[in-house]
């Protein structure tokens, strides 16, 4: 077969080059006048409004810069940080966070260095440079504020230091790094986790800290991730098991979601841990911890198979049978065209459902676990901070706003490099 | 001009829908090496779920077929080397809208086949040279024009070095501007000597290219014919009523 001569059979370009169109932009104040005061009637309701929020702001800030006594935060950053975890084996925890650090700027780093194929991306976008004044923002300011020592505030910022020096080495550099060294890295993630899970609960030489005595963000952070992860493989099996031609695969599938959807999770929580020790042979049950956090797990992973059955159902069967007729195997076309359609466009929800898994952790404190919720109750019932509850919650509120931001944030850029029809900006 | 060799062979091929629509009664076809056959007939008469049979996408409950010697089984090992040794090229293009172009052609050339990466990609371009995109291998699929994105479709099939290229109309959901670019793509293709059973419309491209012409009705083969003979002196009354109608 010859080749085309070339643009002879081509199709012409989609759009001719067209003028511009005509520039709509408005002032600030043509768009607040358009907005807030179009009529008289809008003019007297937003005039109300933004007296009331600027009284409730003024107050807000009146009692936490006045009347507020932050030392009931200040004098337990340990606590609400990591509960009762024993002082000389901290350190421990340190290290999970230097390891952490870097590796979250090695990757965001490589991201930038490798734009996705179709696009020529910025090494330094402004929202990454948002983010890093941000960063060194907090570095400098919240260490100060929870009146941290001296040589903890340093800590701090070195750990700042060391997550912003990666992003930059990783983002001028990675280019050039060997390919194979570079596949490393995704991988290093669940490592890390592993590693994280030995350093925090001992092992390999490490003493034993029992999970009782883990607490505060520790145990929030630990629960949420925990769940995550292993929901997301559970999910994507019994979305998949609930497509299947096989009955049994099938009605199993739907016995799960249905009972775990019709239970509130307190309620499982409470059942998972009392009934798990007599279900399982003696010695087998987890201890409290982790029977929680496999109530969590499942509670999520029925959550989540909804919303990835939704994915699979929104994915043309064209493409499967696109895949088969390729001569890929039905696993292989699963893993290869249909599961990364599918988890792409069930990612809004299943990040959703995530948001409301860490909040939901809060229940935890109900079951007598010390997360973050648990550790401000028992901090607010010692005599000493007795009514210091607006200082409390509010932190709380902070905390769980600021991950839960990180959590959205995260998955919309996710979401920005995984869409194939999105135009490169 | 083809051979003797038989490269498809369909005998009496009886297929039922769950639902009890009997939509192939028993239809017999055999494809000649380096031939060219184009199947008509209007819709429903069963022409798409046909050649789907030959690569196993569709089921079918009784007759036989065999493709290049491996006959069709429910024994997957046969399916899937089949499925290797044909390619189909879909109305609706279904590329892999996750992938870039280069990837849609790679993917199941090193999954499947277990070659090379670098090596695959170097035939992949050459390919897109050949069907005249190569310009727009880093794109995604959902940037291209419909006519583009056929062309990457065919190519893509092509990656896997098939015996027989399968079209399920390829041209029907492409704007007419560009229907020429992909027929001309298809007519190249058969000029090198590629075995081709095309379910089309396309009157010019049958007339110009097939060495046989082939019109199913109600699920059975009407008329089977040289070109020539189809469009100037039909045997059939069905098949002066469906040239009459798409005339």
């Amino acid at each position: 077969m010859t080749a085309l001569p070339p643009g002879s059979a081509t199709t012409p370009p989609l759009r001719p080059a067209s003028p511009a169109p005509p520039s709509v932009q408005r002032s600030w104040a043509g768009v607040l006048r358009q907005e807030l005061f179009a009529s008289r009637g809008d003019g007297l309701v937003s005039a109300l409004l933004i007296l009331l929020i600027l009284a409730s702001a003024v107050g807000l800030l009146r009692w936490a810069f006045g009347q507020a006594q932050w030392a009931v935060i200040q004098v337990n950053t340990t606590l609400f940080a990591v509960g009762r975890y024993p002082i000389e084996q901290q350190w421990r925890l340190w290290l999970l966070v230097v390891l952490v650090a870097a590796l979250s700027g090695l990757s965001w780093g490589l991201l930038r260095a490798f734009p996705r194929a179709d696009r020529s991306g910025e090494l330094w976008p402004f929202n990454d440079r948002l983010a890093v004044a941000l960063l060194g923002f907090l570095a400098a300011w919240l260490p100060a504020a929870l009146a941290l020592g001296f040589p903890l505030q340093v800590r701090w910022w070195a750990i700042t230091g060391l997550l912003v020096a990666m992003r930059w080495i990783a983002g001028h550099w990675g280019r050039s790094w060997p390919p194979r060294l570079l596949k490393l890295v995704p991988l290093s993630w669940p490592l890390l986790y592993l590693l994280g899970m030995v350093l925090i609960a001992g092992g390999l030489g490490m003493s034993q800290v029992s999970p009782s005595n883990w607490g505060g963000l520790l145990l929030t952070l630990l629960m949420a991730s925990f769940a995550i992860l292993l929901s997301f493989p559970i999910g994507v099996v019994v979305a998949l098991g609930r497509r299947s031609d096989l009955p049994l695969l099938r009605w199993s599938s739907v016995l799960y979601i249905e009972f775990i959807r019709g239970a509130p999770l307190i309620t499982l929580l409470f059942l998972g841990q009392n009934i798990l020790g007599y279900m399982l042979p003696g010695g087998w049950a987890p201890d409290r911890v982790w029977r929680a956090a496999w109530v969590l797990t499942f509670f999520c992973g029925a959550y989540l198979a909804e919303a990835v059955r939704a994915g699979l159902s929104a994915v043309p069967p064209g493409q499967l049978e696109a895949a088969r007729s390729l001569g890929l195997s039905m696993p292989q076309a699963l893993q290869r065209v249909v599961l990364p359609q599918a988890l792409r466009i069930a990612l809004p929800a299943a990040v959703g459902q995530f948001i409301s898994l860490l909040q939901d952790t809060t229940l935890l404190s109900l079951i007598g676990l010390l997360d973050l919720l648990g550790t401000a109750r028992t901090v607010m019932a010692n005599p000493e901070f007795l009514g210091k509850n607006a200082e409390v919650y509010l932190t709380l509120a902070v905390l769980f706003w600021c991950c839960c931001a990180a959590l959205g944030l995260g998955s919309r850029a996710l979401e920005r490099r995984l869409d194939p029809t999105h135009s490169p900006a | 001009m083809p051979s003797t060799q038989p490269m498809i062979e369909a005998c009496g091929v009886q297929k039922w829908y769950p639902n009890g629509f009997h939509a192939l009664r028993g239809v017999d076809l055999s494809v000649s090496k380096g031939e060219v056959v184009v199947i008509m007939g209007p819709s429903g008469s069963g022409k798409s779920t046909f050649i789907r049979t030959f690569n196993a996408l569709e089921e079918f409950q009784e007759g036989s077929i065999s493709v290049d010697g491996i006959v069709l089984s429910n024994d997957l090992r046969n399916i899937d080397a089949i499925r290797c040794d044909t390619g189909m090229v879909f109305q609706q293009f279904n590329l892999f809208p996750h992938l870039t172009v280069l990837e849609n052609l790679s993917l199941a050339p090193v999954v499947v086949r277990k070659r090379r990466r670098s090596e695959v990609e170097a035939q992949a371009m050459a390919l897109l040279e050949r069907v005249g995109i190569a310009e727009q291998a880093r794109k995604y699929p959902g940037q291209l024009s419909g006519g583009q994105q056929q062309r990457v479709a065919i190519a893509r099939s092509l990656c896997m070095e098939p015996r027989i290229l399968l079209f399920d109309e390829p041209t029907s959901a492409l704007d007419p501007e560009m229907v020429g670019e992909v027929l001309e793509v298809m007519r190249n293709l058969a000029a090198d000597g590629m075995t081709m059973v095309v379910v089309t419309h396309e009157m010019g491209f049958a007339r110009e290219v097939a060495h046989r012409v082939v019109l199913m009705s109600e699920g059975q083969i009407v008329e089977e014919a040289p070109p020539e003979t189809f469009f100037t002196n039909p045997q059939h009354e069905r098949s002066r009523q469906f040239l009459a109608q798409i005339l």
